[in-house]
């Protein structure tokens, strides 16, 4: 909890909003009617039981899912659905749930990937590699080692990411979705199974980032403690329907949330 | 001790970011440049052992170099870009095929209009032939949309069954040469018509150091990672906003270029007169073996791939020779199959990424030597 006395944060423009948004695959409803919305500069947690369809709300931001119904619109522009390559030219970036990181490469090279967006030259300057295209490369590497180096991971550079061990994994992989510069950040449990330190680290991580850089961030997280510690909002989602949303007192204090997770039925 | 980065500090990232970082590697690097370009023409003019006689040459260093170059080809779309591709002998026979027509000439009668190019110079035949293969990779590529894997093998291979059907039954491809062989054109780069043996060495050397030093640089630069990304873990690429499309036809278009020239030099540099025969499906598996064997997502590996495979069934020929073990030839060749199968299994299982992986592991022991950690 960020700001225990002062009022919720409530300022700040809407970055994006989910308008009464429903997803099915084949019988299952993973989503039914949702809305909210996700303000510049916040740290917005979206909580809820297993299968609430927390993963399938980001992947619909991120346009990787389409759904049947509802509007999304990102920074003003409404959409029924995004394209994945548009959503990450806009500026959303995310992690995975199970670590999706480009295995046979470096930590280097998964972080650098994450630049492909922002460098412009064309193939046969890269083929020769002089002048503009190397200019351009090193240039990439500087931002990128900056990454490294406020992610504490200067030592790793160069292990292929299949070597490390689990919590340097997420870490790798936040700091590829970070090399892309994101306006919204999408992190789908960054620290499921990680140990007491590393979730301190990882907390201290996305703080900073949502500080220093202004981003906006969707944390779903199972972890009560470090959604009350991280967020500004939640909304809570259970059998792919909003129950909450709200500041963390508010939310935690929900009966339809208490019910939800000591799992009494509907 | 004597293999270490200690000492050697970076002061800039482009230092950091050259080809060999370690000094010593480096070296070895200008080493082996050396006796390529200077050491092997010298010992060939002095004709000292293993140069005496031609051999050495016509049946070893220039196969090497080119099998090198078409192994560098299958490996960008294979060992970078994850496409498994069986079709490299035909991308090999369009290379060879249309460089021989830009270079003896290319007559279309299309009824009123007959378009006519008159024969080219050697280099423009092979770069223009190489570009014609370069566009059949990328038709045969936007299955690889749809498809993955063992299917998109499938599609290769019907490229190659296909291909070879083309150039033995379509007789305009032979200039309709009644035996179905042709004969490369004189190969005269600029004046220089490129004959003796050590001359077509180093005219594939020129070739293949060029191409492997473009190839490098694209896979370590946003391209090649866009395509290793787009192998490992496509998803993931797609909503960084890596396009599958363009990854997977640049990936394509570069390796059956890089192909096409390799095609093109096998035909005119190596065998000089040669028949379809000469890029079957036989060809397509022998590239194979050298990427996987060699190491997939290596270029160094391309060419231990090509070595390991070229110098396999001559080792195997001569030892037994050499140590009074009489062997014939039948023996010698259902040798070769065994080990290599043998091989290419145990790797599969143990070091998927061949014997360059094997060589980096190797060299990381020998920086940490004699302390183990
Ligand atoms: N690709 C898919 N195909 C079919 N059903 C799916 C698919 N993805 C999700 N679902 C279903 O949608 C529902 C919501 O899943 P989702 O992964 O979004 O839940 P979650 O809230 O992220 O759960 P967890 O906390 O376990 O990660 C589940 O019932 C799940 O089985
Ligand atoms: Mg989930």
């Amino acid at each position: 909890m960020r700001a225990p006395d002062g009022p919720p944060v409530t300022s700040g423009d809407v970055l994006l909003s989910i308008d009464n948004v429903s997803l099915s695959f084949g019988g299952v409803k993973a989503i039914s009617g949702v809305s909210f919305d996700i303000r510049k500069g916040e740290i917005r947690a979206i909580i809820g039981p297993n299968g609430a369809g927390k993963t399938s709300m980001l992947n619909i931001i991120n346009g990787f899912y389409h759904p049947q119904q509802g509007i999304i619109t990102f920074k003003g522009e409404a959409r029924s659905k995004m394209r994945p390559h548009d959503a990450a030219d806009g500026g959303i970036a995310r992690t995975f749930q199970n670590v999706a990181l480009f295995r046979g490469m470096s930590a280097l090279d998964n972080i650098m990937a994450g630049r492909t967006l922002k460098m412009k030259r064309n193939m046969f300057w890269q083929m020769l590699r002089i002048g503009p295209a190397l200019a351009e490369e090193v240039e990439h590497r500087h931002r990128v080692e900056e990454i490294i180096d406020f992610l504490k991971i200067q030592e790793i550079r160069r292990t292929p990411v299949s070597r490390l061990p689990y919590g340097l994994q997420k870490r790798v992989e936040l700091g590829r979705a970070l090399a892309m510069e994101p306006e919204l950040l999408l992190l789908d449990e960054p620290m499921a199974g990680m140990n007491i330190e590393e979730k301190e680290d990882m907390s201290r991580f996305i703080l900073d980032v949502n500080e220093h850089y202004g981003t906006t961030i969707a944390l779903i997280e199972h972890d009560m403690g470090v959604v009350m510690d991280l967020s500004d909002r939640v909304v809570v989602l259970d059998h792919g329907i909003k129950i909450a949303d709200g500041t963390p007192q508010e939310v935690k204090s929900n009966q339809a949330v208490i019910d939800a997770y000591l799992g009494v039925a509907h | 001790m004597f293999y270490r980065e200690t000492g050697q500090f970076k002061t800039s990232y482009a230092a950091d970011m050259q080809i060999f970082p370690i000094r010593q590697d480096r070296i070895a690097l200008w080493v082996v440049l050396a006796i390529a370009f200077l050491g092997i023409p010298l010992l060939d003019q002095l004709q000292v052992w293993p140069f005496g006689g031609e051999y050495m040459l016509r049946a070893i260093l220039i196969p090497f170099l080119i099998l090198s170059l078409a192994a560098i080809g299958l490996n960008i779309l294979t060992g970078y870009c994850g496409q498994l591709s069986l079709g490299s002998g035909a991308f090999m026979a369009i290379g060879a095929y249309s460089a021989y027509k830009f270079g003896t000439g290319v007559h279309i009668p299309l009824g009123l209009f007959n378009l006519s190019i008159p024969p080219l110079p050697v280099l423009p035949s092979i770069l223009l032939g190489a570009l014609m293969s370069a566009f059949v990779g990328i038709l045969f590529g936007i299955p690889s949309l749809r498809i993955k894997g063992l299917y998109l093998a499938v599609a290769t291979l019907a490229a190659q069954f296909f291909f070879d059907w083309v150039f033995i039954r379509v007789k305009w491809f032979t200039n309709y040469n009644s035996s179905g062989s042709v004969s490369a054109p004189d190969l005269n780069f600029f004046g220089y018509v490129v004959n003796t043996p050590i001359d077509r060495y180093l005219l594939c050397l020129v070739f293949v150091s060029i191409f492997a030093l473009l190839a490098k640089n694209l896979v370590r630069g946003n391209i090649g990672r866009q395509w290793m990304a787009t192998r490992d873990m496509d998803i993931a690429a797609e909503l960084m906003g890596i396009r599958p499309l363009y990854a997977k036809l640049t990936a394509f278009a570069i390796s059956s270029f890089i192909m096409g020239v390799a095609g093109a030099l096998w035909a005119f540099v190596y065998l000089g007169a040669w028949e379809p025969l000469a890029f079957s499906i036989d060809r397509s598996f022998q590239i194979l073996f050298m990427v996987i064997i060699g190491g997939l997502g290596s270029i160094l590996g391309s060419f231990l791939g090509a070595a390991f495979i070229l110098v396999l069934p001559i080792a195997l020929d001569q030892v037994p020779h050499a140590l009074g073990v009489p062997i014939s030839v039948e023996t010698v060749s259902h040798l070769v199959f065994i080990v290599t199968g043998t091989l290419i299994c145990w790797l599969l299982i143990v070091e998927p990424r061949g014997f360059a992986r094997l060589w980096l592991t190797g060299k990381e022991k020998l920086r940490l030597w004699p302390y183990p950690y």
